[in-house]
């Protein structure tokens, strides 16, 4: 077959039922890893509660480290396919049905987020302290200290649980409403009778463009209020933004696990040309470098305006222990993944390009403990059994919600056929070596 | 050196990167290595025939962004600590955090210089004269619609009439023997 360019053309022909036994192979191990997760949680809560009566502290912020990594992977989805539906391109394409399956996910991390909220007040000052005379009983007794009794007052209005809940439920009735508009329209896209190119692309760039910059307002105050606000004094400009990009750097990297692990089958093995899995890839080691600039300008300037009230959090991850936790972060997150991409070579490699992806998952977990753990043992880093909820807690959470992930995936065929990109996908790659 | 004199090599035209495609891979199966395609636009696929199937140009970027990497942090090591240490704001004078950005912009200014100049330099330019000049058909028709393909004199395979009988057969628009 050849189109009007000329070139040899490929036609999407196979039994896109193979896709689905890969994918019930999946589901099989996530829920296995599952149940090994949560057995394993549930002996590290109930040591950790007769050995070192940790009255389940650990038990929720480790809960909130894996609802955040599940959120990020579910309203990352949604951010990252109104990107692609504004840049256009190939390789949105590619990952289009994988990013909607994620952001079909979000209902998960809702429900997450509820015991979060329903015991806010063991995890954030905030919760606790949530008047100006609970604030001063606090300051008297030595409870708290001076910083964070005017810290908690100042910030009263954001930080309150009232108004917590309020702009939680806000933002996901916002999440929801788009992810319901976008599958639903995606849908219709390809039932349209006709192609109507420009109809439906201009529909859904209308749509993302003001949506991204919704999502990046709304994900800023999410995790102000959820992450942030556990070290209450703190505060950083660059929060939002870096934390935006360190979801994309994940869910990037979980597309492209998914797409090249489902290149063993149709229709993702006529779909997946080598030259968009190095765009992919590309793209992929783009974020490794943004990620890196975000952080280490947060922490650039910090360190230059030298001001107390900023540096405590810098100091509550390079001191004792942290300190390695924070190097082995740098290297996990940035110096791995970096010199790993630079290569052409592991870009264009579908084993290797799916090991460096599910590294950077691994980093991203790894930056999250980072994120979350030392506002609660700021001094040190000290082993205990609290400290291993780190694993077990996020790895049942991050495998249950994959067979959710997975689930929504084999809900709709893996390509979207009522697309331009599709014609051009299918033309027969260039020579290679 | 002498300079070299004779036949420099064969070259055939083609109308299409496809026709030429074709005849560089036959070429390359047939046992030739000195040969070489001329395009007016780049043509991976006519570069991937003849067997150029990677360089040393991200080796070359690599090794220079290195350079820059280290040669800015070197200084700024040297200045802040021996040349002209500075109290600023009472940090010591080995302040890495401020070195980074200086170090980082260098790195990518050599990377960007080495890609650049080494692309250059491994494509053999400048090249003040080069014999297929000679070829008025080249002159014409390299830089806008024409697909060259040349065999080279120095490559053992060569002869003046096999080699022009090999070419004939891939039906080229024409051939021309370019002198040195």
């Amino acid at each position: 077959m050849t189109n009007a360019h000329g070139h040899a053309t490929r036609a999407l022909t196979g039994d896109p039922a193979a896709s689905l036994g890969l994918m019930a192979g999946w589901r099989r191990r996530a829920l296995t890893f599952g149940a090994v997760f949560t057995i394993l949680a549930i002996v590290l809560v109930v040591l950790a509660e007769v050995m070192e009566h940790d009255k389940f502290l650990h038990l929720l912020t480790s809960w909130l480290m894996g609802a955040m990594l599940c959120w990020g992977f579910s309203l990352g989805g949604l951010a990252l396919l109104m990107v692609q539906y504004c840049s256009g391109g190939k390789w949105g394409l590619l990952i289009r049905r994988p990013l909607e399956a994620m952001s079909r996910t979000l209902w998960v991390s809702a429900l997450m987020f509820l015991p979060i909220l329903i015991f806010m007040k063991k995890i954030y000052l905030w919760a606790r302290y949530s008047n100006p005379t609970d604030v001063a009983q606090a300051l008297e007794r030595g409870l708290i200290d001076k910083a964070q009794a005017h810290a908690l007052n100042w910030k009263h209005p954001m930080l309150s649980p009232a108004s917590v809940w309020v702009q939680i439920v806000i933002c996901f009735v916002i999440w929801f409403g788009y992810m319901f508009l976008m599958n639903r329209w995606s849908l219709q896209r390809d039932a349209d009778p006709q192609p109507n190119v420009p109809f439906w692309q201009k529909r859904f760039e209308n749509i993302s463009g003001f949506g991204i910059v919704v999502y990046s307002l709304t994900l800023t105050a999410l995790v102000i209020d959820l992450v942030m606000s556990t070290n209450i004094t703190w505060f950083s400009t660059m929060y939002g933004l870096a934390y935006l990009v360190a979801q994309g750097y994940a869910v990037l990297a979980l597309s492209v696990i998914t797409v090249v692990s489902l290149s063993k089958a149709e229709p993702m093995k006529t779909i997946l040309r080598t030259t968009e899995q190095h765009d992919l890839g590309k793209l992929m080691f783009a974020f490794v470098m943004l990620n890196i600039y975000l952080n280490f300008s947060q922490f650039l300037i910090i360190w230059s305006g030298n001001s107390p009230e900023e540096i405590s959090w810098y100091l509550d991850r390079i001191r004792g222990h942290w300190g390695v936790i924070f190097t082995f972060d740098f290297i996990f997150h940035w110096l791995i993944p970096f010199s790993l991409l630079l290569s052409r070579d592991i870009k264009r490699n579908k084993r290797r390009i799916v090991m460096v992806g599910m590294w950077m998952v691994f980093a991203r977990c790894w930056d999250m403990f980072l994120l979350i753990e030392p506002n609660f043992s700021p001094r040190n880093l000290h082993f205990s059994i609290g400290i291993l909820e780190y694993i077990a807690v996020p790895g049942a959470m991050i495998s249950f919600w994959v067979v959710a992930y997975i689930g929504q995936l084999g809900k709709r065929p893996l390509v979207q056929t009522n697309d331009p990109h599709l014609a051009e996908i299918l033309e027969a790659e260039h020579a290679h070596a | 050196m002498p300079f070299p004199e004779g036949v420099y090599g064969l070259l055939a035209e083609f109308d299409s990167a496809t026709s030429l495609t074709a005849a560089a891979a036959a070429s390359y199966k047939d046992g030739w290595r000195r040969l070489d395609c001329y395009t007016p636009y780049p043509c991976e696929e006519a570069a991937e025939a003849i067997g150029f199937h990677r360089n040393y140009v991200p080796l070359l970027t690599l090794v220079g962004g290195l350079m820059g990497c280290v040669a800015m942090f070197l200084l700024e090591t040297w200045i802040n600590i021996w040349a002209y240490p500075l109290n600023i704001a009472g940090r010591p004078y080995y302040s890495w955090p401020a070195f980074v950005v200086p170090a980082y912009e260098w790195t990518i200014l050599w990377a960007g210089l080495t890609a650049a100049f080494g692309m250059l330099a491994m494509c053999g330019l400048p090249a003040p004269y080069h014999p297929l000049f000679n070829a008025p058909n080249f002159r014409t028709g390299a830089t806008s619609d024409k697909f060259f393909l040349c065999l080279e004199a120095r490559d053992p395979k060569f002869s003046l009439v096999e080699s022009r009988a090999f070419l004939e057969a891939m039906h080229p628009v024409s051939i021309v023997e370019v002198e040195y």
